[in-house]
């Protein structure tokens, strides 16, 4: 599904990626666990698209094409998502009007037709429901005024109902309660299936006590340093990054 | 001014007499004060951003006629369509519904005549483009709506411009509202290449608990001069609520002198204007509040691309006597490139002492991190910049209560969106 091979990143001209290989087949739920400034948050970027991120050399093959030919809403098409660790707000822009030309643009990449009103909004309940979100929430403008954990919750509406094959998920669990912890890692186990695949990025243990990977990386100077399955992550948590790497 | 420019405005406006009964004193005076003062400069600050220069250059001169141009399509639904060609009421192109049958609508001239002796107070404008106005203006609307009369759908009032470079259209609508009374018009402006200039007043006297909503949408020809102005007059309990939209033209400017001389009225004057490379849009307010418990709206939102220039001169007044004033003035605009130019001059002048105003302006560019945002979940970027700026003028555009009327005010500025990805390539 997605491979990365000895991926070289630079951010204004500082090198953040020294090298990154990583391959995530179908089915599975990967967590990059590390410190501040390892580089989780610029490998997730670059896999999206975001243009103040450099790639010196290294390749991304994603459902075999090479990601770095696809422009960021292509790669959305091809089946990619990314869970923001600061969700924008966007005034003016309903979430409603949002998700519904998100899908639809998805769908016109696909040679799909667009999804109609009555269906879309069947949808969309049902995936604000499952969440938990207010249906009020959908009508409201993208993320103003949502607290850090409302966000949060919307990136995983938005997962739902985009429904990606590959979903990264940048510190989603981060600065929540441990209510909304629960929602979120409910959403991303909803999300997982032999079809699907996840790419989780943390800090901490902590959601991954509720989202079981399968395979645990550790970052650190920009490379990944050691991976392993889910005991890792107990390890990490235990004994530091310091020891453990 | 040219000696030349001085005759040839002098010679027009005398060819005018007999035209519109009881005008030719009024007419004959505001000539000579326009030729007193003549056309503004930069160094006028009221002017400072319009560019003025083709009117010291050139003399704009009436025309007659018509060469058939094609009448676009309404915005929307209305009760009423009174078209105007080159300055002259077309009755061909017009459609003039059942409306006539609940208000009284009359051409300029028999207003004048009927009220002879009070033109000069019935004629608005001291500077010297309206002045010119009341000079040359050979047609125009007197609508009047009887008290408790409520008139749902919108009477459009189309303004053509098919002549040529250099042709000049003086045009003055007069919108009277008796009490309790409510009319919506819409003020459109469309015209062919040529460098022709419009130059419009619209008059209207609000009575107690009457509502006037005025739409303007200015989609003059690409090379075309708009001068506009709208003097209002607001009773007590009235409501006037203005929605300018200026897209066309190679220059634009529209001032809003809205006066409330009575308590408890309620003033909008909101705008949206979008500059092209080339193009400036100037939009001025000037709102009054001679009398208490008012409120006035303003809120602007503008939006120029490379080497186009928006500016806002947005005033408020408030006199010793009008206590418990509320008055609110927000401008934003976005700004595409370093070369796009967006100049904001808000004013509050207030004697009163228990008032609540406050005003703001910011001058900014699209959000690269929402634009990412968007792209991040599959819209492409251009939809995403179409997005971004239909949610940035929406609020200027709230007042518009038709949703016909504002979907194809929407479609327009998404379009203007698409055709500058467009100039940039794709992708932007």
């Amino acid at each position: 599904m997605l491979k990365i091979n000895d991926l070289h990143v630079s951010v204004e001209n500082t090198a953040i990626l020294k090298g990154v290989n990583l391959e995530v087949k179908a089915g599975e739920v990967h967590a990059i666990m590390g410190l501040n400034g390892a580089g989780k948050s610029t490998l997730a970027n670059t896999i999206a698209g975001r243009d103040d991120y450099t790639v010196t050399s290294g390749t991304v093959d994603f459902f075999g094409k090479n990601i770095f030919d696809l422009e960021p809403h292509e790669r959305v098409g091809e089946g990619l998502f990314l869970g923001f660790q600061y969700p924008v707000e966007i005034p003016g822009v309903s979430n409603l009007n949002f998700l519904r030309t998100a899908l639809n643009s998805i769908r016109k990449y696909r040679g799909q037709d667009d999804m109609s009103a009555a269906d879309f909004m069947k949808l969309i309940r049902a995936k604000a429901d499952q969440l938990g979100m207010a249906p009020d929430m959908l009508k409201r403008f993208v993320n103003v005024g949502f607290s850090g954990g409302e966000k949060k919750r919307n990136e995983m509406v938005q997962m739902a109902v985009l429904d990606p094959k590959f979903a990264i998920l940048d510190e989603t669990d981060s600065g929540l309660d441990i209510d909304a912890l629960k929602t979120v890692a409910a959403g991303i186990n909803a999300q997982r299936r032999d079809d699907t695949a996840i790419l989780l990025i943390t800090h901490y243990q902590r959601l991954l006590n509720y989202v079981q990977p399968d395979v645990v990386h550790v970052m650190i100077g920009g490379k990944i340093v050691k991976s392993g399955g889910k005991e890792l992550a107990a390890e990490l948590e235990e004994k530091g990054y310091a020891e453990v790497a | 001014m040219t000696k030349q420019l001085i005759e040839a405005y002098a010679s027009q406006a005398e060819s005018l007499h007999g035209i519109l009964a009881g005008m030719d004193d009024v007419r004959t005076s505001a000539m000579s004060s326009f030729l007193e003062q003549g056309f503004p400069g930069t160094k006028n600050e009221e002017w400072r951003y319009s560019d003025m220069r083709a009117f010291h250059k050139k003399h704009f001169e009436l025309v007659s006629g018509k060469s058939g141009i094609a009448i676009p399509e309404p915005l929307g639904d209305y009760c009423a369509r009174f078209v105007f060609i080159n300055g002259r009421y077309d009755e061909e192109s017009s459609d003039i519904g059942q409306v006539w049958k609940d208000i009284s609508i009359r051409p300029l001239a028999n207003h004048f005549m009927a009220n002879e002796s009070r033109v000069d107070e019935l004629i608005k404008g001291s500077d010297s483009v309206s002045l010119l106005n009341t000079a040359l203006m050979r047609d125009g609307l007197v609508l009047s709506i009887p008290s408790n009369v409520g008139i749902g759908r919108p009477i459009e009032i189309l303004h053509v411009m098919d002549g040529s470079d250099n042709a000049a259209a003086h045009v003055r609508h007069v919108i009277e509202l008796g009490e309790g009374s409510s009319v919506s018009i819409i003020e459109r402006f469309v015209g062919d290449d040529s460098a022709y200039w419009t130059n419009s007043v619209l008059q209207a006297r609000i009575t107690e608990n009457a509502k006037l909503r005025h739409i303007r949408v200015q989609e003059e020809g690409a090379n075309a001069l708009h001068t506009a102005k709208a003097y209002v007059n607001l009773g007590g309990g009235s409501e006037y609520i203005c929605t300018n939209v200026a897209l066309g033209g190679a220059m634009s400017r529209f001032d809003a002198n809205v006066r409330i001389l009575m308590d408890g009225a309620q003033a909008t004057v909101n705008g949206v204007a979008l500059a092209a490379t080339g193009q400036s849009h100037d939009m001025h307010t000037h709102v009054s509040h001679l009398s208490g418990n008012a409120v006035s709206e303003q809120v602007f939102r503008t939006i120029a691309d490379s080497r186009g220039t928006t500016s806002f001169q947005g005033k408020v007044t408030v006199a010793e006597d009008a206590q418990r004033t509320l008055a609110n003035q927000s401008f934003k605009a976005l700004i595409f490139d370093k070369t796009a130019q967006a100049n904001a001059k808000p004013e509050l002048e207030i004697l009163a002492d228990d008032v609540k105003c406050s005003h703001g302006a910011t001058v900014g560019q699209l959000d690269d991190k929402a634009i990412f945002y968007l792209t991040s979940r599959g819209i492409d970027p251009e939809t995403a910049r179409q997005m971004l700026v239909s949610a940035f003028v929406a609020e200027a555009l709230e007042k518009v209560d038709f949703d016909d009327v504002k979907t194809s005010l929407m479609g327009r500025i998404a379009s203007w969106m698409l055709e500058r990805n467009a100039d940039k390539g794709t992708g932007g």
